[in-house]
């Protein structure tokens, strides 16, 4: 599945900023686990957790070709 | 602190002491109870009953971050209903300095022949003068605004509008000095400029030489609590992002929820999102260089720096700031996915001083009625400059989408209560949808933003709650002269904010004054809106976002009408 990570969350590594992973992750496992698999520490209140365009929880379960955004949480102007 | 009264018609000032029912209420809620008080609700908002009132917010004054808001406010010559647009900028930290605690602008100067007849009106603290303008007619806020500050000294703070408040563009907003004293600070939503244009003031002028900083009644704890609140705010990840990623963050943030408005609100997700995002606009400034600058303060002292200054290939800049409203009104509501074109069609619209929302929505509609392809950025900037212009065409646009809309033959107009809706299609955030349809303001998301709760934004049965928590605190939040970007600095320690208003006056307000003064604001607004002619009828999306189902998510809007009608049952 695909993990979008959202400004601040970005990566900058030596090939330029990493925006978009794809990960291989065992069935049924949560949003949580996403946090380990993509080698990151557990984000906090304050960032937004969406699957495929929907606001998720921690705890959700996911399915194969799932897309799942990390947003840091902002208000627009 | 006193009220100033100018009227515009005998061409005087003066200086009132506060009436007791005004103490308690600053920025948005003063300007609310003001106008309920002495504005006929039922008055022409172009006529000579209507009022413009300047009010800084109650914590306005001592460079507290992100706290030096001006809220302006009239009859909306677009809602027909009360109206409050307010702006970051030095106009508010000057009034304070001046003791104003509200200026009252009432009555209408005559027009001369060949539309001559406008004035500036200067403001000091040995007197008021009106001096003929007509020099200034017809010029844009970036040739005013230098000249204002040769004649009147660079030290002075102005709110000035453009060609378009001249020509009563409903659209037309009225601009505020940045603390770099660039004209770029719109009070923007719902025609204050047409209202400033109708008294046939081209310009204030507000200069504080002799003013000192507002009285505090107890400073150490008034220190004690700003400490803390910087400090919150400082720390707070949110700070990070808005400094380094403007509000353009929002971009990637909305399409992601399948709400970006996109080709006139038909879609919520653009193909062309990425290259609008905040973090492409970031990477292009950085590589830029030149006079571009991802993080910039509006108002002296913020500690957040959402501004930025945002500049062409050659190093110059194009526009500052670069907002997302604008972002998303006239680049994915356009099919344009290039910021260069979209900071170009921003740089005119500050000039001739409009609301980049209600003309970017009106540019979709036109679109949509077939005056430009969707997607063409060269077209977009030509239809600008016809705004710029008066030309017919330009003239129709600058009414805004509900006008607009209505004279090209298009149905599917994005407004409520005439205003345009802003950057997040209702079909997708529906609390924000709900916001735009109840609040006394019209279509406005910072009335009641939704779109960063943890709610499913597309169940219709948590919007009326969600959205009814944001009104109550973000009229609050007006009311103070705060930044609404501030919340989440509040939010951290919600004590702060009684702890610095009874440090300021020597109050003994609640934990819950934001909630108290959010309530009285909005009671205030519906009062007169009430009073204006509105009915529950008004509290309502247009009727095609309840039919068409907006791609990816397939969604209608769908939160009940009881949810609505129930909104301001507290």
């Amino acid at each position: 599945m695909t993990l979008y990570l959202h400004t601040t969350l970005q990566r900058q590594t030596a090939d330029g900023t990493q925006r978009r992973l794809e990960l291989t992750i065992p069935n049924a496992s949560r949003v949580a686990d996403l946090f380990r698999a993509a080698d990151m520490p557990p984000v906090g209140d304050a960032v937004l957790l969406v699957v495929n365009g929907r606001t998720a929880s921690a705890d959700q379960r996911l399915s194969d070709g799932d897309e799942v955004h990390f947003i840091p949480a902002l208000s627009g102007g | 602190m006193e009220i100033w009264r100018a009227n515009l018609r005998e061409q005087k000032v003066t200086r009132e002491p506060v009436p007791q029912a005004w103490m308690r209420l600053g920025g948005r809620g003063l300007s609310g109870r003001i106008l309920l008080d002495e504005v006929p609700p039922t008055c022409d908002p172009l006529g000579p009953l209507n009022k413009l009132v300047f009010a800084p917010g109650l914590l306005v004054g001592h460079m507290l971050s992100s706290c030096d808001r001006i809220s302006v406010g009239a009859k909306s010559p677009m809602t027909r209903g009360i109206k409050e647009a307010n702006a970051g900028g030095s106009t508010g930290l000057h009034m304070t300095n001046m003791g104003m605690k509200a200026l009252i602008l009432e009555g209408q100067a005559p027009a001369g022949d060949n539309r001559s007849g406008w004035w500036v009106l200067h403001l000091s603290l040995t007197g008021a003068r009106f001096e003929p303008a007509d020099d200034l007619a017809g010029l844009g806020v970036f040739e005013v605004a230098p000249r204002l500050l040769k004649r009147y000294g660079d030290k002075v703070a102005l709110a000035l509008i453009g060609q378009a408040g001249e020509m009563l563009y409903t659209a037309a907003g009225i601009q505020n000095l940045d603390k770099d004293r660039e004209p770029t600070r719109i009070a923007s939503r719902g025609g204050l400029g047409a209202v400033m244009g109708s008294k046939r003031l081209k310009a204030i002028v507000f200069d504080d030489a002799g003013g000192k900083k507002a009285p505090i009644a107890n400073a150490e704890a008034f220190k004690l609590a700003q400490k803390k609140f910087t400090k919150n705010l400082m720390d707070h990840p949110q700070s990070a992002v808005y400094r380094d990623y403007s509000t353009a963050a929002m971009t990637l943030t909305c399409n992601s929820f399948g709400g970006l408005p996109t080709r006139n609100f038909s879609s919520g997700r653009f193909e062309g999102a990425e290259t609008l995002s905040g973090e492409y606009m970031r990477e292009t400034m950085l590589k830029r260089g030149g006079e571009s600058e991802p993080a910039h303060a509006c108002m002296a002292g913020c500690t957040i720096r959402c501004s930025n200054i945002y500049g062409g290939a050659d190093g110059k800049a194009l526009v500052s700031p670069l907002e997302y409203e604008t972002i998303g009104l006239m680049g994915s509501n356009l099919g344009i996915a290039d910021l260069d074109y979209v900071a170009k069609m921003n740089q005119i619209a500050n000039d001739i001083g409009v609301d980049t929302i209600d003309v970017g929505a009106a540019l979709g509609v036109a679109a949509e009625a077939g005056l430009m392809q969707f997607g063409d950025g060269e077209r977009a900037v030509e239809l600008m400059e016809e705004m710029r212009k008066g030309t017919p065409l330009g003239r129709i646009l600058g009414q805004g989408v509900a006008v607009a809309g209505r004279v090209l033959g298009v149905t599917r107009i994005p407004a409520v209560k005439g205003q345009a809706m802003s950057a997040y299609e209702p079909r997708a955030i529906k609390g924000t949808g709900t916001t735009y349809a109840t609040s006394p303001q019209g279509a406005d998301h910072t009335a009641g933003n939704t779109v960063r709760a943890k709610v499913d934004h597309l169940d219709p049965s948590v919007q009326a709650a969600t959205s009814r928590a944001a009104q109550i605190n973000m009229a609050g939040y007006d009311t103070l002269g705060a930044c609404i970007f501030s919340g989440f600095g509040f939010a951290v320690a919600p004590e702060v904010i009684p702890d610095l208003l009874n440090a300021r006056y020597g109050w003994s307000v609640g934990g819950d004054i934001l909630q108290v003064l959010g309530k009285e604001t909005l009671q205030i607004e519906r009062e007169f809106n009430r009073q204006a002619g509105f009915t529950a009828a008004d509290d309502r999306l247009p009727e095609w976002m309840t039919l068409e189902p907006l791609p990816p998510h397939n969604s209608t809007y769908d939160v009940a009408a009881a949810d609505l009608d129930g909104m301001f049952n507290w």
